[in-house]
């Protein structure tokens, strides 16, 4: 973890930000963060997987976010969420052809700052649970910071990191493509899923947690804090 | 619901007992479950373990054991486990471990009882699974009852109808008359010293003995009686008594229990037109004397089994009964032989093995038998009476329709003809240097039971091979090894294994890859724990009482053979009513899907105790 990463999880820029924050995101920081010393077992987590239209958290917006909750190392499928967001701008078709969203789509859906306000009590006390992650925090990061005025701290896991992580223990060579949700996932042999929308990646990151703990942890005594990025 | 969520019910749909809920309902479930992952070896669920869920395996495999290791099962995508959890308030009945990396959904128990009262087809699926889930299976096949059936399920016991009615030995025959009137029974049991039976007088007695000899009627009842009458044992079938009242021209039968009368059954309670119609076959059979009209007799086998089947008949009562007409034939044959080449010069027991040895015969049957002679026997001087004996009797059931099978096992090969010392020296090679290709072919001689003849000879012989065979690890590890030839057409994941191209091509081989393997089974267990059953059902009730296999294996080996005996005798019922020959190659479509099930669970019982007789007798090497 590189030093920026350290400062953006320390407790002192959880201050700082928690301070500034206003509306939703400051009842989220009401809730204290998830103790890295507990078990994961005991652990509450939030996988999610959001849509946007591009790459780049300053120029681009999310479009839908997908989320699950897990809860005593169980996917609760009763949690499952699933919303669109309106952009400000019209959607590039680039990134229409991606992930099949239109503006007819989200028309009526609500702003994302509505769908912050929906989002961020699930996220409270809970570890956020994501494949490739830094575009999560991102789009996240960005988003609260224009609609509550600071970014968000959450715990996070990074299923993508925890796949290199193993593949780097086991020492093997590995091709690239390995780890893709997809392949991650039929290493682990879950079944194999169909990328539809934000909540169906939401879910298959979510199994591929799973599993990832269970060959790192079989007892399940493990602390949080050796998943966490 | 959501795109994601619908995946799951999908899954679900194309599993059973989910396929039957209402779509709706389906599709209602994923929101309600929980996913789980659990890696290869993981423990998931330990005896007495709290279990508040059911669950589904999506991907993976797990393999449950009871408390004391015994493998009871594997499953695999689509199967259930927790299900005993879920009939005892929440605690695991047994080990379940992951065989293979495992992606499990969990239903809540209470959502699980919800669906189970709404919906009977789900709660029936899962009210009784495995062993037990087949046993209600088949009870569910054979509610079909039919009154003229009652004979072949029905024990003696159950149709006393009445007390017994009894009369002191010192008493007159004036005074059974009276007893015989105030009761109105038409027969009396006479007893002495309390509760020993003494003899039966009958109506017909009064008839013959009294009124017609003009005998006094101050006469006691024990110059009238018939002492010692043939009896019946309240734990045989209906069936049997039967049989024993018509070959012996009796209408009365007692119920004696460790010789004590416990009852008495008569001709009236014993009508019903099925059982009927063989029981006259078989004595048709003992009036005839020429082979080609037994023949005619025995070509109504097939409608017979027809009838019995359709009517709900057990495979063990059929296979009884059916086995009976070829031991009617067998008797009759010898009597014609012995009429036609004089009484035979030396004692002997004519013997049949294999399938009606063990009581199992079906539609189409081979004939295993020999002969053995008293130790007096020369070849020189009777060989050639003998030869002749076996000639006629092999012939003349090859002609009436039970044919030579391969391997030549029958009374014609010189080999199967013999004194007891002989057969006793080979008996001894077989099980002290087993030779595993001949014990193969010898195996239908394990199954060996007296049809005619001087039984006495065949009880030593019995007595002998038993005691030996159980005490041999070495003999039993032979068995054990040829039984492991017999498979079972179940694949790793629970699917159909069918024979590949030729004339069965797709098709599953009911005998030899159904029943035969369990026969071996029972076989090896009885005959290494001192069993002289030969039937399988008898053989695998025996041993439940001892330790080679536990009481829950030997109970689902018994529910797993009841059930694929009759699959294969529905079978072949549908071919005899098609017009067609009857055969053991069954196409699984054939079948519902609820068969099917059941059919896969049997296969899975067979499988696993298969495995653990690899542990209890094989590869110990000594």
């Amino acid at each position: 973890m590189g030093l920026r990463e350290k400062i953006a999880d320390s407790q002192f820029y959880r201050d700082f930000v928690q301070r500034r924050a206003t509306g939703a995101l400051r009842s989220y920081y009401d809730v204290p963060a998830a103790d890295p010393a507990r078990p994961i077992m005991d652990t509450e987590f939030i996988v999610l997987d959001l849509e946007t239209t591009g790459l780049d958290p300053k120029r681009d917006e999310i479009v839908s976010l997908g989320w699950v909750i897990i809860r005593q190392l169980g996917v609760d499928f009763s949690s499952c969420e699933h919303i669109l967001v309106r952009p400000t701008k019209q959607l590039k078709e680039s990134s229409v052809i991606v992930h099949r969203i239109f503006d007819s789509d989200v028309a009526d859906a609500p702003n994302i700052k509505v769908a912050l306000e929906h989002l961020l009590p699930q996220m409270a006390g809970r570890v956020l649970v994501a494949h490739h992650a830094p575009i999560e925090l991102g789009f996240l990061g960005q988003a609260c910071k224009q609609a509550f005025g600071a970014r968000l701290q959450i715990p996070t896991v990074d299923t993508l990191v925890l796949g290199l992580r193993a593949l780097h223990r086991q020492g093997k060579p590995f091709k690239s493509g390995a780890l893709k949700l997809d392949s991650l996932r039929r290493s682990h042999n879950l079944p194999p899923f169909r990328a539809h929308n934000a909540l169906s990646n939401a879910i298959a990151a979510s199994g591929l947690f799973l599993a990832q703990v269970s060959k790192r942890d079989p007892k399940g005594t493990l602390e949080l804090r050796r998943v966490l990025r | 619901m959501s795109i994601e969520l619908e995946e799951i019910a999908d899954f679900l749909k194309q599993h059973h007992p989910f396929d039957l809920l209402p779509d709706d309902v389906i599709e209602s479930l994923p929101k309600r479950l929980t996913a789980r992952y659990f890696r290869a070896g993981t423990k998931v669920l330990s005896p007495e373990e709290q279990c508040l869920n059911l669950y589904i395996i999506r991907t993976g495999g797990t393999e449950t054991r009871d408390p004391d290791g015994q493998l009871l099962g594997r499953l695999s995508e689509g199967e259930c486990f927790g299900v005993r959890a879920m009939f005892r308030n929440g605690r695991a009945a047994n080990n379940i471990t992951t065989l293979e990396d495992s992606l499990c959904y969990l239903l809540p128990e209470k959502d699980f009882h919800d669906l189970a009262g709404k919906y009977p087809q789900f709660n029936y699926f899962f009210a009784q699974m495995g062993g037990d889930r087949l046993r209600s299976g088949m009870q569910m096949i054979e509610s079909r009852d039919d009154d003229q059936l009652k004979l072949m399920s029905v024990k003696v016991e159950e149709l006393i109808a009445r007390d017994l009615v009894s009369i002191d030995a010192n008493a007159t025959i004036l005074d059974a008359g009276r007893l015989m009137c105030a009761e109105q029974v038409s027969c009396l049991l006479v007893t002495q010293n309390g509760d020993e039976i003494a003899g039966i007088i009958t109506d017909r007695d009064l008839r013959n003995r009294v009124i017609a000899e003009a005998r006094s009627y101050d006469a006691p009842v024990t110059s009238i009686m018939t002492a010692n009458p043939i009896s019946i044992h309240p734990d045989d079938y209906a069936f049997d008594a039967l049989l024993t009242m018509t070959r012996n021209n009796i209408r009365h039968l007692p119920v004696l229990k460790d010789g004590k009368a416990v009852g008495m059954i008569t001709t009236n309670n014993l009508l019903a037109r099925q059982s009927l119609s063989a029981v006259y076959m078989a004595g048709k059979i003992s009036k005839l004397n020429d082979p080609g009209d037994i023949a005619t007799v025995i070509a109504q086998v097939p409608e017979l089994l027809s009838h019995l089947i359709e009517a709900g008949a057990t495979s063990q009562n059929a296979g009884h009964i059916v086995t009976t007409l070829a031991d009617a034939t067998t008797t009759r044959l010898l009597q014609l032989a012995e009429a036609k080449l004089g009484p035979p010069p030396v004692p002997y027991v004519w013997m049949a093995g294999g399938s009606q040895g063990r009581q199992e015969q079906t539609a189409i049957s081979v004939q295993n038998n020999c002969l053995m002679f008293d130790d007096a026997y020369s070849p020189d001087a009777h060989g050639a009476y003998f030869k002749a004996l076996a000639d006629f009797v092999c012939d003349g059931l090859n002609e009436i329709g039970y044919v030579f099978g391969s391997g030549d096992m029958t009374a014609k090969n010189d080999q199967w003809r013999q004194s007891a010392e002989n057969w006793l020296n080979d008996f001894n090679k077989w099980i002290e240097q087993p030779d595993p290709t001949s014990l193969m072919q010898c195996c239908v001689w394990f199954d060996l039971r007296p049809v005619h003849g001087t039984t006495p000879l065949f009880d030593d012989l019995q007595r002998i091979i038993v005691s030996r065979a159980k005490d041999n690890r070495v003999f039993q590890a032979v068995l054990v090894n040829n039984a492991m030839s017999h498979h079972v057409p179940l694949g790793f994941f629970k699917n159909f294994v069918m024979i590949r191209g030729g004339e069965h091509d797709s098709k599953l081989d009911l005998k030899n890859n159904g029943v035969l393997p369990i026969v071996d089974l029972a076989r090896i267990h009885a005959l290494a724990n001192g069993v002289n059953e030969v039937n399988t059902f008898e053989r695998l009730r025996a041993v439940k009482a001892f330790p080679s296999i536990s009481k829950q294996g030997a109970s689902d080996l018994l529910d797993a053979f009841e059930f694929i005996s009759i699959t294969r005798l529905k079978h072949q019922v549908r071919q005899i009513r098609q017009g067609n020959s009857p055969d053991n190659f069954l196409q699984p479509e054939s079948l519902s899907a609820f068969e099917r099930t059941h059919l896969k669970d049997a296969f899975s019982v067979v499988k696993n105790l298969q495995s653990a007789l690899e542990g209890a007798f094989g590869k110990s090497g000594t």
